[in-house]
């Protein structure tokens, strides 16, 4: 189960990445922001890949060791507890002084907080069936 | 007609425009930033201080503390009231040489309140060009800013460097 969870964390990390970096360029394009000099590509998917690690850490000891089925429920409040409280850290974020526009900031990195929970949810079922009742 | 000229010469200031890759900078305990938008008249004689003066303006609006929120923050009523008091204001009063550099005695006005500081600064010339600088600290509760006590340190630390060329 670990290697099972470990492949889905580093699958959810990596779409999440390629979804984030994705939503940069269209946010530049709407805005004309991008941020690119702090929220870099590598940065992006190191954060994203860190992400599902995580989470598959955190699924393996919930799911796999500790509560079993009952730990489905648990694991995904938890993650998205998670994923909602990381936000703090984008409004609390502060940024160079030359850059011109931090007010666009959490609209950028914000809706990125929750793409790792949003691909582990995705992918999680071509990973583990779910549970028959 | 040659004496008047040199008389005209001498006691007629320098007028300085304000170059573009001006700072200004403000730090404290927990808050630091700068002011995008400054402007105003600079007439300063190197070699006649007494005759200069600064009348400035700094743009409330544009302060920019690195952090969205804080930016916000700062411009509510509780910090510069930036809708009350759109500008700062800093008009000197007297200049003059003191050791290698001036010292400028004026009135500051921040949120409405007019407060007289005096603080050291240099210039340094280079041709028809040159850069102010100067660093003083202000206690933002005489000027209503922030509530006192707080995360906020009360002494702001206020560092000016504005390059100028000659009208």
């Amino acid at each position: 189960m670990f290697k099972r969870s470990l492949i889905l964390g580093l699958v959810a990390g990596l779409f999440a990445g390629i979804a984030a970096v994705i939503y940069q360029k269209v946010y530049a394009g709407a805005l004309g922001y991008d941020f690119a000099t702090i929220v870099k590509p590598l940065n992006i998917f190191a954060a994203t890949l860190i992400g599902g690690i995580i989470a598959a850490l955190g699924y393996w000891l919930i799911v796999g060791l500790w509560l079993k089925e009952k730990g489905e429920i648990i694991f995904n409040l938890l993650l998205a507890i998670a994923s909602f409280a990381t936000i703090l850290g984008a409004f609390a974020y502060k940024l160079p002084l030359d850059v011109e526009m931090p007010e666009l900031f959490p609209g950028l990195t914000v809706p990125m907080h929750f793409f790792p929970a949003l691909a582990w949810f995705t992918f999680k079922p071509l990973f583990f069936k779910p549970v028959q009742k | 007609m040659v004496s008047l000229a040199v008389i005209f010469a001498f006691v007629t200031p320098i007028n300085w425009q304000i170059g573009t890759g001006y700072s200004i900078k403000f730090s404290s305990a927990d808050a630091s930033g700068i002011f995008k938008t400054f402007k105003g008249n600079i007439v300063f004689d190197e070699q006649n201080p007494a005759a200069s003066k600064f009348d400035v303006t700094i743009d409330v609006a544009s302060i920019n503390t690195g952090n969205g929120l804080q930016n916000k923050h700062a411009k509510e009523e509780e910090w510069f009231d930036a809708a009350k008091y759109p500008v700062i204001k800093f008009t000197s009063k007297k200049i003059a040489k003191a050791g290698t550099g001036y010292q400028v005695t004026g009135d500051l006005e921040i949120k409405g309140v007019k407060k007289e500081i005096s603080f050291p600064f240099t210039f340094k010339a280079a041709g028809s060009a040159g850069t102010f600088a100067g660093t003083f600290t202000v206690n933002r509760n005489d000027f209503h800013i922030g509530k006192p006590g707080g995360d906020v340190g009360e002494s702001i630390k206020v560092e000016v460097s504005v390059p100028v060329v000659k009208k």
